[in-house]
C-alpha cells in the first residue's frame, strides 16, 4: 500500500515536471474569497466535461454548469444523475467519467478499484456543501418537539394517530405532507428513513404530495396535527409558521449540520483525480469555477454551504493538483 | 316583350370571390372539428399504450393511485371528483334555479337589468382567482365554523362550495332561457283558472321547461367534473380514497395538473397514466353531454 502511494506520488512529481505549461483559461482576476484558486475565464475553456453521480448534487452542479456556460463556456458539461454509488462505479471501475458527484464519502473498496484501473486514479475529495432535511410541524403544535428516526418511519407510514407513535402524544389523526416522488428530497427521506423502500410512505393514509414547497408549508402550518419534511433552507424562510423537530434529540442548525451530528444531513462531494485535472484543462477550470462560486448558488439550490474550513481544504487540494499550471 | 331568363333563375350571378369566402368559412368550421379529432386521437393513442401495461380492471377498481410504486387505481381520484362535483351541484342547482325563477317570473324590469350583467361578471372571473378565494378566504372561514381539527387545510368542502359559485351563472342563465321560452299564453291560461303566481311558477312554468332545466343541470355537472384550478389549489395534493368532504383529496383534473408540473419524462408509464385519466374524464363529460342532448330532444314540448 505504502509502495503504491510512493509510486503515485512519484508519478505526480514527474507529471508536474513535464507539465505542458500554463492553463490557457487562467484569468488574472480571481473571485476566490480565500485567495487560493486562480481566476477562470470560461470563454477560453474548450472540450467537454463528464460527471455522474448523486441526484442530490445534480441540481447544484447543474446550476454551476449553467452559469459556467452563460459566462462563455462553449463546450458540454454532462451531469448524469444516477446516484452516488453508480457515479463511483463509472468513475472508479469503468474510469470513464472525469468527476464523480456524491452525497457520501468514497468507500475504501471504491478507492481500491480506482487504484486498479489501467491508468490508476487516486481520488481527491472536494467538499462542496451540505444537504439537510427539516422535519417540521406547525408552530401551533404544542406536543411534538423531538423525534427519533424510527418514530419518523412510523409517523410517515403506518401510524393513524399521533398516539400510535408515542403514547404521550394525542390520539389525533396524522396528516402527512411530503415532497413529490420526482424530487431528490423524497428519495433522500425514503433512503434514510425507509431504507429506499417507497411503498410504506406512498401507501400511507392522509398523504399530500407536492413538488411545490409552498403547498407543503401552508398545509403543515395550518394544522396542529400535520407533519412534513423538506430542505432546511425552506424551513428557515418560514420560521414563523413552522417548528423543526429535533431528530434523535439533535436540533437542526448550521452548527449541527456542519458537525455532521444532525442525522438527516449529509455532506455533498465531488471527486476527481490529479492526473485528470492535469491532462484535461477543462476539468481543472470547471472545478476551479465550481469551488470559487459554489457559495453564491448553493443556498438558492436549497443546501447548506460547506463548513468554511472544509471548503478551504477542497480549494487547497485543487490548487495542489493544478500545481505548476497557473 | 318576352325575356329569356338564364338557367340559374333569378339569382344574381355569383361573384368570383364568393367561392373563396365559402371555402374560408368552411375551413373555420372544419378547424374546430379537426382540433377535437386530433385531441381524441392523441388521447386514444397514449391511453392505449397505458392499458398495454396496466389492466383496465386494476385501473377501474384499484383503491390506491401512486404511479411511483406502480399503483394505478383511479378510485381515489374519481371519488374526489365525485365529492367536489356533488357539493358544487348542491350549491349551484337550487341557487341557480331560484335565481332563474326570480329573473324570469318575479324580477321587475329594473332589477333584471342589473342582476343579469352582475351574474355575467361572476362568470368572467378567472378560475385561478376562485381557487385562491377558496384556499385563503373560504377555508379559514369554514375552519372557524366547523373547527380547526375537523376541517383540513386542503379540503373538498371549500373547493366544492366555491366551484358551485363558479357554475352558478352558467346554470342560472341556461335555466332562465328555458323558463323564458315557456309561452306567455300558458301562464295567462293558468291565471285565468285562478292560479296564484306561485302556483303558475311551480306547477306550470317549471314543469313546462323541465327538459331545458335538466339539460342545464347536466351541463353544469359536466363543467364541475372538468373544473381544474379550484380543486388543484384548494382540495389537496394527494390521492385519498374518502367521501368525507372535510378531508383533503385530489381530483382527476387536480392530479393531472400537479404531476404534469413536475419533471415527468415522456414515454414513461407515469406520463401515459395522465392520458388515461384524461380519457376517463373525456368519457364522463361526453356521456353527460349526450344525456343532456337526449333529454332536450325527448322531453321537448313544442308550443305553437
Amino acid at each position: 500500500m505504502k509502495k503504491r502511494l510512493l509510486a503515485s506520488l512519484l508519478a505526480l512529481l514527474t507529471m508536474a515536471v513535464f507539465a505542458q505549461g500554463k492553463f490557457t483559461w487562467v484569468d488574472s482576476i480571481s473571485d476566490d474569497k480565500d485567495k487560493i484558486l486562480p481566476g477562470v475565464n470560461p470563454a477560453k475553456v474548450t472540450g467537454s466535461i463528464i460527471t455522474a453521480g448523486s441526484s442530490t448534487v445534480f441540481p447544484l452542479s447543474e446550476a454551476i454548469a449553467e452559469r459556467f456556460a452563460k459566462e462563455g463556456f462553449a463546450g458540454q458539461v454532462t451531469i448524469d444523475s444516477i446516484g452516488s454509488g453508480a457515479g463511483f462505479e463509472r468513475w472508479a471501475k469503468a474510469g470513464e467519467t472525469d468527476i464523480a458527484n456524491a452525497s457520501r464519502a468514497i468507500k475504501s473498496s471504491e478507492k481500491e478499484s480506482a487504484a486498479k484501473l489501467a491508468t490508476p486514479r487516486t481520488p481527491i475529495e472536494f467538499r462542496v456543501g451540505t444537504d439537510a432535511l427539516a422535519v417540521v410541524v406547525s408552530s401551533k403544535n404544542s406536543f411534538a418537539k423531538d423525534i427519533t428516526v424510527d418514530e419518523l418511519g412510523k409517523l410517515f407510514s403506518t401510524a393513524t394517530y399521533w398516539s400510535d407513535v408515542r403514547s404521550t402524544w394525542p390520539r389525533k389523526e396524522v396528516k402527512r405532507f411530503s415532497p413529490g416522488t420526482d424530487s431528490g428530497t423524497f428519495d433522500y427521506f425514503v433512503e434514510h428513513v425507509f431504507k429506499t423502500k417507497k411503498e410504506p410512505l406512498l401507501s400511507a393514509k392522509n398523504l399530500q404530495l407536492s413538488e411545490d414547497d409552498n403547498v407543503l408549508v401552508q398545509g403543515v402550518a395550518g394544522d396542529e396535527y400535520a407533519v412534513g419534511y423538506f430542505g432546511f433552507a425552506y424551513y428557515v424562510e418560514n420560521r414563523g409558521k413552522l417548528k423543526a423537530l429535533a431528530v434523535n434529540s439533535i436540533a437542526p442548525s448550521g452548527e449541527t449540520v456542519d458537525a455532521g451530528t444532525y442525522p438527516l444531513s449529509r455532506p455533498l462531494f465531488l471527486y476527481s483525480d490529479a492526473r485528470i485535472i492535469q491532462e484535461k484543462p477543462q476539468v481543472a477550470a470547471f472545478l476551479t469555477y465550481y469551488l470559487t462560486y459554489v457559495n453564491d448558488l448553493i443556498v438558492k439550490v436549497g443546501y447548506f454551504p460547506a463548513p468554511a474550513s472544509a471548503l478551504k481544504a477542497s480549494k487547497n487540494a485543487l490548487a495542489a493538483a493544478m500545481k505548476g499550471r497557473y | 316583350m318576352t325575356q329569356v331568363f338564364p338557367a340559374r333563375g333569378l339569382a344574381r350571378p355569383p361573384r368570383p370571390g364568393e367561392a373563396v369566402i365559402k371555402a374560408f368559412l368552411f375551413s373555420c368550421a372544419a378547424f374546430s372539428i379537426l382540433t377535437t379529432a386530433g385531441i381524441v386521437l392523441i388521447l386514444g393513442k397514449e391511453t392505449f399504450s397505458f392499458f398495454k401495461e396496466v389492466s383496465i380492471v386494476e385501473f377501474l377498481t384499484g383503491s390506491l393511485w401512486q404511479p411511483a410504486i406502480g399503483k394505478f387505481g383511479i378510485l381515489p381520484l374519481a371519488s374526489a371528483t365525485l365529492v367536489t362535483s356533488l357539493i358544487a351541484m348542491a350549491v349551484a342547482l337550487p341557487l341557480g334555479l331560484m335565481v332563474a325563477v326570480y329573473l324570469s317570473e318575479y324580477a321587475p324590469w329594473g332589477v333584471r337589468q342589473f342582476l343579469k350583467p352582475a351574474l355575467e361578471v361572476l362568470a368572467g372571473i378567472p378560475t385561478v382567482v376562485y381557487g385562491y378565494f377558496a384556499l385563503s378566504t373560504v377555508t379559514p372561514l369554514l375552519r372557524g365554523m366547523i373547527g380547526q381539527d375537523r376541517l383540513q387545510v386542503y379540503n373538498m368542502l371549500s373547493a366544492g362550495l366555491v366551484m358551485g359559485i363558479l357554475i352558478l351563472p352558467l346554470i342560472a342563465s341556461m335555466c332562465e332561457d328555458a323558463l323564458s321560452a315557456v309561452p306567455r299564453t300558458m301562464r295567462e291560461a293558468a291565471y285565468a283558472t285562478g292560479a296564484t303566481k306561485l302556483e303558475v311558477t311551480t306547477q306550470v312554468v317549471v314543469p313546462a321547461a323541465f327538459s331545458g332545466l335538466a339539460a342545464a343541470f347536466i351541463l353544469g355537472l359536466s363543467r364541475a367534473v372538468g373544473e381544474t384550478m379550484i380543486v388543484a389549489l384548494a382540495a389537496g395534493a394527494g390521492p385519498n380514497l374518502t367521501l368525507n368532504p372535510l378531508k383533503s383529496a385530489e381530483t382527476m383534473t387536480g392530479h393531472i395538473v400537479r404531476i404534469s408540473g413536475g419533471d415527468l419524462s415522456y414515454d414513461t408509464i407515469d406520463y401515459s397514466s395522465l392520458f388515461a385519466i384524461a380519457a376517463t374524464l373525456f368519457v364522463i363529460t361526453m356521456i353527460l353531454n349526450l344525456i343532456s342532448r337526449r333529454i332536450v330532444g325527448k322531453r321537448r314540448e313544442v308550443y305553437e
